[in-house]
């Protein structure tokens, strides 16, 4: 099937008048999650997963999808108005967008957002339609060594891009790794770490972790910072309207970051966090006058909004089109792949179409949807940012533990949210980031089966992940983005002490 | 010598990596197998036994920011090991008391507790939402919750 006719089965799905249906409600149910400060995409996507129980698969991941590029959407408007991010990829829209808001202009920073985020979003959905397709003709040859070695390369990317310390991120990776182990070992019937307890022979749910690693971890940094203001009543947004120099002033920033945005979406590790602050810097760096940075400039707002947005999209390709997710966020999105019976990769393509291209042409339609939303709905949508913080919170609590109950009705899955929440605040707290664990959680199974397969294929010799050139070039390139900043800091460190 | 906080995470972190890697060798062998269950898990528990002796030793110097992140009030953490007490004692009687009960009680309690006090639309709220959640899942998506001593 060409991708013409691809993506017309695709509208198919999208157009039908349950696509629109679900489309909708992922977009808005993902702005309105991604608008409230402190709870982001992986969370969003997470307390969405029950209601498709029992779904078809289709207008179910549609709507999943949306939740995903709604709450990257939706995360920019508390970073306007509130200066407090709603997801992490917005934190560079705060930089600029909070002080456009301060100067009264709050109407005009969240258009510029929105059509930003709009342009970035279509751009990139145009580039995903066009390299999925070709990444998966390519990919449906790779063996298990390759598959290994990908995985591998996935890990130790997210590991070395994660903020703060590299070791630190590495040891929640192998600790997300570990936990996969917990349950019978599907190729021996071996029981691992389960101590004879029943609950523990299929091993955890990636549901709990992601639930409580995220949703209920986010929920105890809400509690600390419950006291924070939330939107005020009498707060005027401003105008919405745009003036034709402003337009021409995004243009250039836009059009570039969009592209920008795109790569560091595809790219393992990277995402839509990472995407907005390089193209926050790189517009900066090629700007006549970067002292106007921070100070509410135009351009600074437009850049890192069309690059996260580019980059949600982007991140689709190795997730559609391998199956295998570069971020904590598509990893999530993974799971909510296999809850339905679907399993993404090179197959996904042709032997699920209606997927495939359902996705990616919903995500035309997804961003349509947003842009109406975040123009002229915004002043109505906002006010969900005045609800009461302890409200909020009881209710977020009350999502992840239905959400735990409902995928297997037993209590002993309610408590192991409980520690995960608390193993994920732990982190919060002692600045281990979360994303490498909920990855490595969700790769450690299809790592270790992978690997497994390899080890049989060569007998049991190691060789075989060096003897062809992808897999080696694949793990050469994982030791790289381990060594190079490594060394970089071991160099910053010697030099810092030396002039102590 | 426990001075800075890495070296406390590295030795806890070294603790459970050993742990973890004694329970990897009690695992049973499996003959017919190439690589067996054990493999991963032993290769595992070494990599992060090796990972916490680097965190244990490395000059890294903890930013202020990270600093300011672990430094919570006493208070603050009672108030969150409180709400845990909350969400433990619903979850011991989810099933008996039943779903709309407990979490009205909960809803309503837990947001009163972190400070809400405007009790009407407490009320309301956390009257609406067991209900209205109720009604979606166990008529719209099929997934039973437990009734507990509610005649529907």
């Amino acid at each position: 099937m060409d991708a013409f006719q691809g993506l017309l089965t695709g509208f198919q799905v999208a157009l039908s008048l349950e696509g629109i249906m679900f489309v909708l409600i992922g977009v808005i149910v993902g702005t309105l999650i991604g608008m409230m400060p402190g709870l982001g995409p992986i969370s969003a996507i997470a307390i969405m997963i029950p209601i498709t129980y029992g779904m078809d698969p289709a207008p179910a991941l549609v709507m999943m999808a949306g939740v995903y590029y709604g709450a990257v959407f939706g995360g920019s408007t508390s970073s306007i108005l509130l200066n407090a991010p709603g997801i992490s990829g917005t934190v560079a829209t705060a930089f600029d967008g909070y002080p456009m808001a301060q100067q009264g202009k709050a109407g005009k920073a969240l258009a510029i957002a929105a059509i930003s985020s709009f342009v970035g979003g279509t751009v990139s959905v145009v580039l995903l339609m066009l390299l999925a397709p070709a990444l998966s003709s390519v990919a449906i040859s790779f063996g298990p060594p390759a598959y290994f070695a990908l995985m591998f390369m996935g890990l130790t990317a997210i590991s070395s891009l994660s903020e703060g310390s590299t070791i630190k991120a590495m040891i929640a990776a192998v600790a997300g790794f570990m936990v996969v182990t917990i349950g019978i070992d599907p190729q021996t019937g071996t029981q691992r770490f389960t101590f004879g307890n029943v609950n523990l022979f299929d091993g955890f749910d990636f549901l709990i972790i992601a639930l409580g690693l995220f949703a209920v971890a986010e929920v105890c940094m809400l509690i600390l910072n419950r006291k924070n203001r939330s939107l005020s009543d009498d707060q005027k947004l401003g105008s919405l309207k745009l003036s034709k120099a402003d337009l021409k002033e995004m243009s250039g920033p836009v059009s570039r970051q969009s592209f920008v945005g795109f790569l560091l979406g595809v790219l393992p590790g990277a995402g839509a966090t990472i995407a907005s602050f390089i193209s926050y810097i790189f517009e900066k760096r090629i700007a006549k006058n970067p002292g106007e940075f921070g100070k509410g400039a135009i351009k600074g707002l437009a850049a890192p909004e069309s690059s996260n947005n580019a980059a949600t999209s982007g991140a689709f390709v190795p997730l559609l089109s391998l199956g295998i997710p570069g971020s904590g966020t598509t990893a999530v999105m993974l799971g909510a792949f296999l809850v339905l019976g679907v399993q993404p990769g090179p197959l996904l393509m042709t032997d699920r179409p209606e997927i495939f291209w359902g996705i990616i042409a919903s995500m035309y339609l997804g961003n349509v949807f947003l842009l109406i939303l975040n123009l002229p709905l915004i002043p109505y949508l906002a006010k969900i940012l005045s609800i009461p913080r302890p409200l909020l919170i009881s209710l977020v609590i009350m999502f992840s533990l239905i959400g735990v109950y409902s995928i297997s009705f037993n209590v002993f899955d309610l408590y192991m949210l409980l520690v995960f929440g608390a193993l994920g605040f732990a982190m919060r707290i002692f600045s281990f980031p979360a994303p490498p664990f909920i990855l490595a959680f969700i790769l450690g199974g299809m790592m270790e089966q992978a690997f497994r397969q390899s080890m049989t294929i060569s007998n049991g010799s190691l060789s075989i992940f060096v003897d062809s050139p992808l897999p080696l070039s694949l793990l050469l390139i994982a030791l790289i983005s381990l060594l190079v900043p490594a060394f970089l800091k071991w160099r910053s460190n010697r030099l810092a002490y030396k002039q102590r | 010598m426990l001075a800075s906080i890495n070296r406390k995470l590295g030795l806890l972190i070294f603790i459970v990596a050993a742990v973890y890697l004694y329970l990897s060798f009690q695992l049973p062998n499996y003959e017919y197998a190439p690589i067996d269950a054990d493999v991963i898990p032993k290769g595992l528990g070494i990599l992060l036994l090796v990972l916490s002796v680097f965190l244990f030793f490395s000059r890294v110097v903890e930013t202020d920011a990270e600093k300011a992140k672990r430094d919570i009030p006493k208070k603050e953490l009672g108030v969150i090991a409180a709400v845990f007490a909350m969400i433990f004692v619903y979850i011991l009687l989810f099933e008996t008391i039943g779903f709309i009960i407990t979490t009205t009680l909960f809803i309503f309690f837990c947001s009163w507790f972190l400070g809400y006090r405007a009790w009407k639309t407490n009320i309301l709220v956390s009257l609406l939402f067991p209900i209205v959640m109720y009604a979606i899942f166990v008529f719209a998506l099929g997934i039973v919750l437990p009734r507990g001593i509610l005649p529907f």
